[in-house]
């Protein structure tokens, strides 16, 4: 019995995120760099990234460097300055590399996805 | 001397062999198997290849391209998409550290565009590089090219339009809205232009690659010398052709 009302409080948690989340796009162009789409899920209780896809015609240096970020920037709060921060980190810790991209435009681009 | 570096031509490859080719040989060169390569090619069917952190979806009209029997691959470098039907395709391996690459990479694209210049103006067009990655002839892009690096490795690959057909470019690719597909095209008219287009013919495969493999060879100053790819380089395109250039996983994953 305990088992269903477990599965039962999971199901209910599982729609509530679902309830809770939706998906938001936006697509920059980069100042003298190049186009930059992004994709997120957005949750609104608490003002956070669910999960987030970067996408564009720019270029990395290694090329993972954009899962990483994607990886770093999931749960990040809906927060310019703290996003620039985080990525910034990001950048420094593992010495990556843009061309097309910046940190500065990467966040503006997260930011206009913000409902 | 000169020194000399490895030159292949390999035409009508499939997309995935391509770019499956261009990897391999990467891949020998950061193992020191294999001295610095050119390679010219050509692609058939024609396709078109999307930059690493582009998403096929939101890039690639799949009905169209079945209809007209276009392939489509992700490439192992960034950069837009590209439809490569009427051009000569270059890639160019080289260790980071030899002394004719600068270890800046926007210093590094604009060098190994020199020799794409060079090898135009044999052809009698003249041509600026445009950065970050274009190459234009009197303000109308020629050339777009992609670089990644690698196991301390540079690939640079890249096209020269000699030949361009813009609404059926279009017809393949997505835009962003369809409202504005015409302005679209006519804008892309007006900023591209091939060789076929400056020189008022047209310029066969022959033609272009001999011109580029003078505009390399002057450039680096280096000799070209024909040869082949090696059993391993075989090997290793036909893995990264199966695992990840012709596979579902690999393509869709933005």
């Amino acid at each position: 019995m305990s088992e269903v009302h477990t599965m039962q409080e999971k199901l209910f948690y599982r729609l509530h995120l679902i309830l809770n989340q939706m998906n938001l796009k936006s697509v920059y162009k980069i100042p003298n760099g190049k186009l930059l789409k992004i994709s997120l899920d957005y949750n609104e209780r608490n003002d956070s990234i669910g999960s987030i896809d970067i996408t564009g015609d720019f270029f990395a240096y290694p090329e993972e460097a954009i899962e990483l970020l994607e990886k770093n920037l999931q749960n990040s709060r809906f927060n310019r300055l703290d996003l620039l921060k985080k990525i910034n980190s990001v950048i420094e810790k593992n010495d990556l590399e843009f061309i097309g991209l910046n940190a500065e435009g990467l966040t503006h681009g997260i930011m206009l996805c913000r409902p | 001397m000169r020194e000399k570096w490895r030159f292949l031509t390999t035409q009508d490859k499939t997309a995935y062999t391509n770019m499956a080719i261009d990897w391999a040989v990467l891949n020998a060169n950061s193992k020191g198997q294999v001295p610095p390569t050119v390679r010219f090619y050509t692609w058939k069917p024609s396709a078109i290849s999307i930059g690493y952190f582009q998403s096929l979806d939101e890039e690639i009209d799949f009905n169209v391209c079945k209809k007209l029997g276009v392939d489509y691959v992700r490439r192992i470098t960034g950069g837009g998409a590209v439809y490569h039907e009427h051009e000569l395709t270059y890639s160019i391996v080289i260790p980071e550290s030899h002394p004719q690459i600068p270890k800046n990479i926007i210093e590094s694209y604009g060098r190994i565009c020199g020799a794409l210049i060079k090898g135009l103006g044999q052809l009698g067009i003249e041509s600026q590089y445009m950065p970050i990655n274009d190459i234009v002839s009197n303000g109308k892009k020629i050339s777009g090219n992609a670089q990644t690096r690698k196991n301390k490795t540079v690939l640079q690959h890249g096209t020269i339009l000699t030949d361009v057909n813009v609404d059926k470019m279009f017809s393949v690719l997505k835009v962003p809205d369809e409202k504005i597909r015409d302005k679209m095209i006519s804008d892309v008219k007006q900023r591209v232009t091939s060789v076929k287009h400056i020189l008022g013919e047209d310029a066969n495969f022959d033609r272009v690659s001999n011109a580029m493999k003078l505009g390399f060879e002057e450039e680096f100053d280096v000799e070209l010398v024909p040869g082949n790819l090696t059993d391993q380089e075989i090997k290793d395109a036909e893995k990264f052709e199966k695992e990840y250039f012709s596979s579902r996983e690999w393509n869709h994953k933005k």
